[in-house]
């Protein structure tokens, strides 16, 4: 048991990294982490040895992501919730030290959620087609398409960015 | 060397280590022979270095201490406050999903194939999203009106339109609005059952005047049957079996047909 919870521990700080990249702003990104880690330890019975900790926690932390924006976008209730919290989530997320860095993220921001979590999970945190496939459920094929399409998008976006860029330098 | 092809989706298997060892080799001398998709693959991979790097100094902040408890076992006294949080940056993240739709649709070369009819899809089906989560805003024009809906949706597409009867189906039409779609527009049409199920066809003036098939699209539980007609580009979506909603489809056509010839 104590081996697992460590193995848990090791894990965390690339939850941290998928879920800021998903929810950009820091403190709900580490709610989102805990809420994932209370429910993996109610679960440890469930998480069967051999099985890799990182591909079961992320698939749990996905299923609390997706259930929550299935809930939101069916009671209709997206469009009320963030008032109260605008604030927060302008905030930039990180001191992040360079500009290339802020554009890569704020280009990051305008992806599709599902894409940009299929980019992440497989580009970022290096899992293989077929964990990706089983954290996100879904066939192999559309989690390529969306692989695909979210890189052409992410590149898209950095050229504009990079445009804009330019266009301020320009600018007397 | 077995002759295999390489294509432009083989360029994300390598990207992202997918490529069987024994054919990395081949791959790499088809790139040297595509000055154009090489750029591409670098471009890629470039970008991926820099999401990486900005990322990466996450991974280096101390882990906070309410995650370490967590990860012990320890349980949290009261979750409700915190809990709204992240809940609140995932209705965001959803808004986004809206947004970014309306916003990448302007774009030209995302998709391959069929890109036209593909974008059309994944418009309906981020446009029913939107709309049929709303509860007070379903439609812009509601079904009690329906001849001034027809005809303006028909002015605005410049196709002569008239919202079909669904009832046989058990869809009751709630109403229809207009939506931006890429250069052009669409109208959407809202349908409702009785247990609240909500499904709406969405139609948009294409140029090409060819016909497809009933095509399926899925994202995220979603699902959209959709297809060319003569200008016509089609889409009923909603989160309905697949084999219902294909029935739509098909009587969405019959009707669509009918409505144009009299």
């Amino acid at each position: 048991m104590e081996e697992r919870k460590a193995a848990i521990v090791g894990e965390i700080p690339g939850l941290r990294r998928y879920a800021r990249a998903l929810l950009r702003n820091r403190d709900a990104a580490d709610d989102l982490v805990q809420d994932c880690l209370e429910r993996a330890l109610l679960k440890l019975d469930g998480w069967r040895t051999g099985e890799s900790p990182r591909q079961w926690l992320f698939t749990i932390m996905h299923h609390l992501f997706v259930d929550q924006m299935r809930r939101k976008g069916r009671r209709g209730e997206a469009a009320l919730l963030p008032l109260d919290h605008d604030e927060a989530l302008s905030a930039p997320a990180t001191q992040l030290g360079d500009a290339a860095s802020r554009e890569v993220l704020e280009s990051l921001d305008a992806i599709a959620p599902e894409r940009k979590a299929a980019l992440l999970l497989v580009a970022v945190e290096g899992f293989s087609y077929a964990e990706a496939s089983l954290i996100l459920g879904v066939p192999a094929g559309t989690l390529m398409s969306r692989i695909a399409r979210g890189r052409e998008e992410l590149r898209a976006l950095l050229d504009d960015a990079g445009r804009r860029r330019r266009i301020r330098v320009v600018e007397p | 060397m077995n002759g295999r092809s390489f294509h432009e989706r083989d360029l994300h298997l390598a990207l992202d280590g997918e490529l069987p060892a024994e054919e990395r080799a081949a791959f790499q001398a088809w790139l040297e022979t595509n000055p154009e998709l090489q750029a591409r693959y670098r471009r890629y991979e470039a970008d991926a270095a820099l999401l990486r790097e900005g990322l990466a100094e996450i991974t280096r902040e101390p882990v906070p201490a309410r995650l370490l408890r967590a990860a012990s076992g320890e349980r949290r006294q009261n979750p409700s406050p915190r809990r709204r949080s992240w809940q609140a940056a995932a209705a965001v993240a959803i808004l986004a999903l809206g947004l970014s739709g309306g916003y990448l649709a302007g774009r030209a070369g995302l998709g391959q194939g069929e890109p036209a009819m593909m974008q059309m899809a994944d418009r309906a089906i981020m446009a029913h999203n939107v709309y049929a989560a709303e509860k007070l805003h379903v439609v812009e024009v509601a079904a009690d009106q329906k001849a001034h809906l027809d005809g303006w949706l028909s002015k605005r597409i410049g196709l002569p339109l008239a919202a079909p009867d669904l009832r046989g189906h058990g869809f009751e039409l709630l109403g229809g609005r207009l939506l931006p779609a890429g250069a052009g527009m669409a109208a959407q049409f809202m349908y409702q059952d009785r247990s609240g199920n909500r499904l709406s066809l969405y139609v948009t003036s294409e140029q090409t005047k060819g016909e497809t098939g009933f095509r399926l699209a899925e994202e995220d539980g979603t699902r959209a049957y959709y297809w060319l007609d003569d200008r016509y580009g089609c889409a009923v979506a909603g989160k309905v079996p697949e084999a219902a909603l294909l029935d739509v489809a098909k009587s969405v056509y019959e009707q669509l047909m009918e409505g144009t010839r009299t």
